[in-house]
């Protein structure tokens, strides 16, 4: 399991979980996005390569809303797979945040 | 064996060394140290001293008669496994590769090759005696905590599971990965009869995810205690789960209603599984998916999702789980899965034992895999739940109705008018059930009270306020197409009002309450009303007009008047002391 940073010009964010999304990356989820204080910074979830995801996992997701919503800056999920987005759809979450397909 | 005098507090040492003259030695070494020391001559005698004396450091020499070093430290790490960590050093002059793996590979802790200066001796010993220190500290605070904890869950066990209701007859599942549950089952009987139940999954598990179980069960209970609807009970909680727990703790929950006067089911969804239909053959009639964030989420709940009615029989059955049903891993790491736990609950119904089946199956499943997340299900029959309103009917009728004929004015009343939008937002019947039990204090006959002015109320609503035909509800489907409607008109009310006075007149022998309701509606066939007959046979089957009937049976004299848009009931009881 890990995660990693891409960070591109200006504002945006890509942060990539691979394999198992849950509460052992906690530190490091947080400390993916906490120092960027900018206002209006963009982050891109990309969860394409997340085999699954737990609900530590959506608490940490909306601890990254929090943020970015402080920051007037924006957040999109992008390409969960099935399985992935059957749990954020269960917690609903498409109806809080952009999810990219 | 002797033992050689050092500081009485200080730590034991256990010196196993055939030579006389190398006990001799690390004994000196070991008193200016600050320990008492205790030797054995060979390692069936060490290991009889340590299980008399139980040292806290043994310095143990390999090659003994009797029984060697590597034997008598095997022995010794075998029967201290539970117990502190007593480090053990090994002593020699063997300085091969071989004689240091051994040692460790026979629980030594550590090894030190002759000769040695007695600085590097006094060093190891005190490195070892450090981390030795640390384990101990380590496990002290481990017990500690784990004493903490089973009293907590104890208190917390007592608080929220045993003052659930109906044990008997609702099933229920739970198996905690952790010591504390982050799942949580709650059951609760309304005054009217009707029995909501929640089944909630707060964010991990462990303590942590407990913290809100206790607001939440008080919550939960005082309200459906008092006659809030669930949707009110639903709104509290997700509040007040917003504000109590931080942005990532948050509660995914199916909560349910069930009403065995509408012959209906409400179901809320807000993040777990599919909540389960199931009829008596285990047909799944309904699937109800999660269609609300999980409580706690967000500071108020979507405007545009409601609760969930459905129309049930005598024999159907609700199943909610959490998800650590669905995902229990087997060795193979596959999840139980949606099929699976169809297949076992189907089974269940089938067998009457949902919550044993669905349990033993996936036990089955996940074999000796260790359980990752909380599992739980509650499995709740439709029928059978006992009518409010049949319960203290006997005790009314002996009542002499006479002497009431003088008492003209009453000791208090209770005056509500609620207009336009208030109307969708409050309800002012638990208001009026507090207000009357904080004057006259608790009493059975509240609950018939309690159901005659919801059914007032909601008449006064539904077809006077809302202007909603009855004749809608004829049908099981026609009932939540019913709901339905009355939801869209409830959130574009705007005009229109319901007027509610309560009086209350106390007697030699009881009371009597009257209960005024007016609303601002066109009326309907009221002398129709004013002339059927109390609890007609035929009407019981029927699905409309049930709350009219219900309240006729409960109250002594109920009469509209106004062309139907004020309903007056008056309600009388006898006190308790009275009736024996």
């Amino acid at each position: 399991m890990s995660l990693q940073i891409e960070e591109f010009a200006g504002n945006n964010v890509t942060i990539a979980i691979e394999d198992r999304f849950d509460f052992s990356l906690h530190q490091q989820f947080r400390e993916a996005y906490i120092h960027r204080t900018e206002q209006g910074v963009n982050v891109i979830l990309d969860l394409s390569k997340t085999s699954y995801m737990d609900s530590s996992a959506l608490g940490m997701i909306l601890l990254l809303k929090d943020h970015i919503e402080q920051l007037s800056g924006t957040l999109k999920l992008v390409n969960p797979s099935d399985a992935v987005y059957k749990v954020l759809e269960i917690a609903q979450f498409q109806r809080l945040m952009t999810i990219e397909r | 064996m002797s033992l050689l005098s050092g500081h009485k507090q200080g730590k034991l040492a256990l010196v196993v060394d055939d030579s006389a003259t190398q006990r001799k030695v690390l004994s000196v070494l070991l008193i200016e140290e600050g320990y008492r020391v205790i030797t054995a001559e060979d390692g069936a005698r060490g290991v009889a001293l340590y299980i008399q004396q139980q040292p806290d450091l043994v310095l143990m020499d390999i090659s003994m008669p009797v029984m060697n070093g590597y034997q008598a430290a095997r022995k010794i790490k075998s029967l201290s496994l539970k117990n502190n960590l007593c480090p053990l050093i090994f002593i020699t002059s063997m300085d091969t590769d071989e004689s240091f793996i051994e040692s460790i590979d026979a629980g030594g802790d550590g090894i030190l090759v002759r000769p040695f200066s007695p600085e590097v001796f006094k060093a190891k010993i005190k490195s070892i005696q450090r981390i030795s220190d640390l384990y101990s500290q380590v496990k002290r605070l481990q017990q500690q905590q784990q004493k903490d904890a089973e009293l907590a869950e104890q208190l917390m066990f007592g608080v929220i599971e045993t003052r659930n209701y109906a044990l008997d007859k609702i099933g229920i599942i739970k198996k905690a990965a952790a010591l504390f549950s982050g799942d949580i089952q709650l059951t609760a009987l309304s005054p009217n009869g009707d029995v909501n139940v929640l089944l909630g999954d707060f964010t991990g598990h462990g303590l942590r995810s407990s913290i809100g179980a206790i607001p939440l069960a008080e919550t939960f209970r005082a309200m459906t205690k008092k006659g809030f609807s669930l949707a009110e009970i639903i709104t509290q909680v997700n509040q007040q789960l917003y504000h109590l727990l931080p942005a990532d703790l948050f509660l995914a929950a199916g909560v349910v209603t069930i009403s065995n006067h509408d012959q209906s089911v409400y179901v809320f969804n807000a993040g777990l599984p599919d909540t389960y239909l199931f009829d008596h053959q285990g047909k799944i009639k309904k699937k109800i998916s999660s269609f609300h964030p999980p409580l706690g989420v967000l500071s108020n709940l979507l405007t545009d999702v409601s609760v969930k009615v459905l129309s049930i029989e005598q024999n159907d059955r609700i199943v909610l789980i959490s998800d650590g049903i669905i995902e229990a891993r087997n060795e193979q790491g596959e999840m139980f899965g949606y099929q699976r736990f169809e297949d076992a609950a189907i089974q269940g119904v089938n067998g009457h034992s949902v919550s044993q089946t669905v349990l033993r199956q996936v036990e089955l499943f996940c074999q000796q895999m260790p359980q990752e997340d909380d599992i739980s299900l509650i499995d709740l029959p439709c029928g059978g739940w006992q009518q409010s309103f049949a319960v203290n009917q006997q005790n009314m009728q002996p009542l002499k109705v006479s002497d009431t004929q003088n008492n003209a004015i009453p000791a208090w009343h209770w005056d509500l008018n609620l207009t336009g939008k208030r109307l969708a937002k409050i309800n002012p019947v638990p208001l009026a059930m507090n207000y009357i039990q904080e004057l006259e204090g608790h009493g059975d006959h509240w609950q018939s009270l309690f159901t005659i002015l919801t059914e007032l109320y909601m008449n006064a609503l539904d077809h006077g306020v809302l202007r909603l035909s009855s004749g809608l509800k004829s049908s099981p489907e026609g009932f939540a197409q019913y709901f339905s409607e009355r939801e869209k008109r409830l959130k574009h009310l705007t005009l229109g009002f319901i007027h509610i006075v309560i009086q209350y007149y106390p007697l030699s022998n009881g009371g009597k309450i009257v209960v005024k309701v007016k609303d601002s509606g066109d009326g309907f066939d009221f002398p129709v009303l004013n002339t059927m007959p109390k609890q007609g046979v035929a009407h019981q089957q029927q699905l409309s007009g049930r709350g009219i009937e219900l309240v006729q049976q409960l109250c002594q004299d109920l009469q509209f008047s106004e062309h139907g848009t004020l309903a007056k009931a008056s309600f009388f009881w006898q006190n308790q002391q009275d009736k024996n």
